[in-house]
């Protein structure tokens, strides 16, 4: 799954959440497929984001999840003998790679002991 | 190591405080806003009229109240609903600060990135640990690195010396601060929001968002703010000057700690926060 701002949905895309108000009014469920037309009612309603399935965008800036993977660690490397931030980094890495590969891809890593 | 001469001391700065310059002075509504305040008879709605006369502060005000780092689950339309809800200390941070975010956004966006990150990450964690006005946590994180701001301004020379020291010996921004003008930018920040009137509970929380356990009667919200500015640096979400996941006080880690479950769903709060975030500047154009 992969959030992004509205104006890079496009067509074709299918919501991975509800797409909601910015006060919470739910105005179409998950697995609803956007359509051009309906990108612009949800913009004209005011929502900012949306939740789709996989992760069809390569957002201006963005970086690969090993990219991204590897900067978490360094970012981290000044604090590595604290057990409650080796216990969030862990928990970040996992959400990463949780919403770019999926569950399956996640437990193979634990399994083999990548995590 | 090439050793920096900078001629900066605590006394430089510490006059320098006296009166900052670089800086955006303070709307004219801020003082009178002040005196109007003291006066235990004036209604948020005459407040929120005076206010309301300025309509580019009024556009301002709102878009910031509305925006996604305070998460309020109503949409504010009104300034005297703005104060209402949200308290008075916010809306007059929110006043005083208003210009010099509008700079820091155009000279650091990085630093306005991470500031805007902290006060989403403060808001989740004060709305969950049960903080009685958590918009004012999330302000408190909002302007917790003011220090920066203001070192950037009034000593950029020094100040760039200072990253580029820090970037070099691969320490932190605090670090190379404490070491070289025996000052860090939290008691920095603290001075200059102390100078504005700002409160004690927005005061204490940015002079010790390194050292929480010394925020005096605000030590829960100096850990939330500690905690955020943490959290965001993890997510890499902006940058307060150095790539570094600063070190965890455990004092205040043990007055707001969470479970494996919470810290994940925290993290997709923010994370959702974060993605609306990206959009979102100062200005009303």
């Amino acid at each position: 799954m992969q959030r992004i701002p509205i104006k890079f949905a496009a067509a074709g895309m299918i919501l991975e959440k509800e797409a909601m108000t910015p006060e919470g009014q739910v105005l179409c469920g998950a697995g609803t497929e956007l359509t051009a037309e309906l990108i612009l009612r949800l913009e004209k309603q005011g929502v900012a984001v949306l939740t789709v399935q996989g992760h069809p965008v390569t957002l201006p800036g963005e970086k690969s999840l090993p990219e991204r993977l590897k900067e978490l660690d360094s970012r981290f490397s000044r604090v590595k003998g604290d057990p409650v931030l080796r216990a969030i980094k862990k928990l970040i890495a996992r959400m990463w790679i949780l919403q770019e590969r999926g569950e399956e891809a996640l437990q193979a890593l634990e399994k083999q002991g990548k995590l | 190591m090439p050793a920096i001469i900078l001629p900066m001391t605590r006394e430089d700065i510490l006059k320098r405080m006296e009166d900052v310059q670089s800086l955006p002075t303070l709307p004219p509504i801020v003082s009178k806003l002040n005196e109007m305040v003291n006066d235990q008879e004036v209604t948020a709605s005459r407040l929120g009229k005076i206010i309301e006369k300025d309509q580019v502060l009024t556009a301002k005000l709102l878009k910031m109240v509305n925006s996604s780092f305070f998460g309020f689950p109503q949409r504010i339309s009104t300034i005297p609903n703005a104060l209402v809800l949200l308290g008075f200390n916010v809306i007059k941070t929110l006043i005083v600060t208003s210009s010099i975010f509008e700079v820091m956004q155009a000279s650091d966006v990085k630093l306005f990135e991470h500031s805007l990150g902290c006060a989403a990450a403060a808001g989740i964690i004060a709305r969950r640990r049960g903080i009685k006005n958590p918009e004012e946590v999330s302000t408190a994180g909002l302007i917790h690195d003011l220090g920066k701001i203001v070192m950037r301004a009034e000593f950029p020379e020094e100040y760039d010396r200072i990253l580029a020291a820090a970037r070099e010996r691969r320490i932190s921004v605090r670090e190379v601060e404490e070491e070289i003008v025996g000052m860090g930018h939290g008691e920095i920040g603290g001075l200059l929001a102390s100078r504005w009137n700002l409160p004690e509970s927005l005061v204490l929380p940015v002079r010790f968002h390194h050292t929480p356990e010394r925020a005096g009667d605000h030590k829960k919200i100096a850990a939330i703010v500690h905690f955020s500015d943490i959290l965001v640096r993890a997510v890499g979400y902006g940058s307060g000057g150095d790539p570094w996941v600063p070190p965890l006080d455990h004092g205040a880690w043990e007055r707001i700690k969470f479970g494996k479950r919470e810290a994940e769903e925290i993290l997709m709060e923010l994370e959702e926060k974060l993605a609306e975030l990206q959009n979102f500047t100062v200005d009303i154009s």
